[in-house]
C-alpha cells in the first residue's frame, strides 16, 4: 500500500488495514426474562446500528420460548417482550458501522 | 473531530475511532462435547421417517466481556445455528446445533470481544492502542486482531419448516390403524436466501444467532365399525386409532458460494400411536400404543423475525 494504515500480525502478515470494513460494538447487555430496556447511544452521523439477539437458555421442554422484540429507532435501541407474551432471558449485541 | 484518533478505510468509512470499541479476536472456543440425535422419528419406521438430524456441540471459552461468536463450518453442506450462549463467572458456553447426526467435521467457533476486554498478550509491549476520552477505556488494541468483515445483511427463515407443501394437519376418519406418515418433515428445501459475494464454502464464517423455533405435527385418526356376529349378541363395535408425529425445529443457517441461507433443522421429535375398541364380541375391549417424548407446545412458528448476519473470513484469524 502507498497510503493508509496497516496493522501487522506477529508473523508479518497484515491483520487489519484501511482496506477493511468492520462492525464496532456500541453495547452488550443481558435482558432478563419479561424485562424491557431502552438505550440511546451517541454515534456519529451516518452510522448504521444493528442488534443481535442471543437466547441464553435451551428451549424449555413444555412451553414456548419467546425472544424479546428489538426495535431500532435512530440511535435508540429498545428491547421488550413480544406483545402479550412472556419473554426469555436474552443477550443483546448492539453493533454499528459507518455507512 | 477536534482531537483523538480516527482511521477511515479506502471508502472513507470509519473503522477505528476513540468513541466506539472495535471487536478483537481472542481465540476459538474449546469443543467439549457432541450429542447426536433424531436422524429419524423414534419408535417409528415407515414412510417419511427420515429427518435432517441434529448434532449439538458444546464449546467453552473464558474471557472478560461478552463474546460475539462466529460459526465456521467444517462441512458447509450442513446447517448450523448457535442456539444457546450462557456464562458462569467468566466462562462462556456455546451450544451449536448442526444438521446431520455425524460428530465428525463439527464447526469451529471464533470469539471476539471488545477492545477493553481483550486479554493482553504477555511480553507484547508494542503496537497501537486507542483510548476513549476517559483515558482508560480502550477502543482498539493492535495486539489482538481486530474483526474485519466481508459481508452481511438481514435474513429470516420461512415460516413453514417442513418440505411437504403446506403445514401438516389432522385427518379424521382415516382407516383404522392408519400409521403411515404422509408428510415430509425434513427442512432441506425450506429456506430463504440472500445473495452475498462474501459467502463461500472454504473459509467463510458467520455470526447470526438462532432465534426462531417451530413445532409441527401430523395426526391421523382412524376409525372403523365392525359387526358383531349374531351368535355373539349382534350389534356393532367401534375401533379407534391415532398416529401422531411431531417435530420441534430450531432456526439454522448455511453458507453457499455466493449465498447465505436461513432455514431449519429438527431439534426434537416424537411419535405416538394408540388404538382401542369398545367392549363387545370376542375382543372384549382393550387398547395399546406407544409414545416417544412430549411435544413441547402446539403447532406454531415463533420468534420469526429478521436476523442481522455478519460474514467474515476465518482464515485471517488462524
Amino acid at each position: 500500500m502507498s497510503y493508509g494504515l496497516s496493522i501487522f500480525k506477529s508473523d508479518g502478515s497484515v491483520g487489519f488495514s484501511t482496506a477493511d470494513i468492520t462492525w464496532q460494538t456500541l453495547d452488550q447487555f443481558t435482558v432478563n426474562a419479561n424485562a424491557s430496556v431502552s438505550n440511546t447511544y451517541t454515534v456519529p452521523s451516518g452510522f448504521e446500528i444493528i442488534a443481535q439477539r442471543q437466547l441464553v437458555n435451551v428451549p424449555p421442554s413444555s412451553q414456548e420460548d419467546y425472544a424479546p422484540n428489538v426495535t431500532i429507532s435512530g440511535s435508540t435501541v429498545s428491547v421488550a417482550p413480544q406483545s402479550g407474551l412472556s419473554s426469555s432471558q436474552c443477550i443483546i449485541h448492539v453493533l454499528t458501522r459507518d455507512t | 473531530m477536534a482531537y483523538g484518533f480516527e482511521a477511515r478505510n479506502d471508502s472513507g468509512k470509519v473503522i477505528i475511532n476513540d468513541t466506539i470499541e472495535n471487536l478483537h479476536f481472542i481465540g476459538k472456543a474449546t469443543h467439549t462435547n457432541s450429542y447426536p440425535g433424531y436422524g429419524d422419528f423414534p419408535n417409528y419406521s415407515g414412510s417419511n421417517d427420515t429427518l435432517d438430524g441434529n448434532t449439538i456441540c458444546y464449546y467453552s471459552i473464558t474471557c472478560a466481556g461478552t463474546p460475539v461468536a462466529f460459526i465456521k463450518p467444517n462441512d458447509y453442506a450442513r446447517w448450523h445455528g448457535l442456539i444457546k450462549q450462557s456464562v458462569s463467572g467468566t466462562t462462556w458456553t456455546f451450544y451449536v446445533m448442526s444438521s446431520g447426526t455425524s460428530t465428525s467435521n463439527i464447526p469451529d467457533v471464533y470469539c471476539f470481544v471488545n477492545a477493553d476486554d481483550i486479554p493482553v498478550p504477555s511480553g507484547e509491549t508494542y503496537g497501537m492502542q486507542v483510548f476513549k476520552a476517559d483515558g482508560t477505556t480502550k477502543t482498539f488494541d493492535s495486539r489482538r486482531q481486530p474483526l474485519a468483515i466481508t459481508g452481511g445483511g438481514s435474513i429470516v427463515s420461512p415460516s413453514d419448516p417442513t418440505n411437504s407443501s403446506g403445514y401438516p394437519g389432522t385427518t379424521n376418519n382415516a382407516a383404522w390403524q392408519s400409521s403411515s406418515n404422509d408428510h415430509d418433515f425434513r427442512s432441506s428445501n425450506r429456506y430463504n436466501t440472500v445473495a452475498d459475494s462474501a459467502a463461500n464454502t472454504t473459509n467463510a464464517m458467520f455470526s447470526c444467532p438462532s432465534i426462531a423455533q417451530a413445532v409441527y405435527s401430523r395426526v391421523i385418526n382412524g376409525y372403523k365399525s365392525s359387526d358383531i356376529p349374531w351368535w355373539e349378541g349382534g350389534g356393532s363395535q367401534d375401533h379407534w386409532s391415532t398416529a401422531w408425529w411431531w417435530v420441534m425445529y430450531r432456526q439454522a443457517f448455511r453458507l453457499r458460494s455466493g449465498n447465505f441461507d436461513a432455514g431449519w433443522t429438527n431439534y426434537q421429535a416424537g411419535f405416538w400411536y394408540q388404538q382401542s375398541f369398545t367392549s363387545g364380541g370376542w375382543f372384549s375391549g382393550g387398547s395399546g400404543g406407544y409414545t416417544s417424548g412430549n411435544r413441547p407446545y402446539s403447532n406454531k412458528t415463533i420468534n420469526l423475525q429478521s436476523n442481522a448476519f455478519i460474514i467474515a473470513d476465518s482464515s485471517r484469524f488462524d
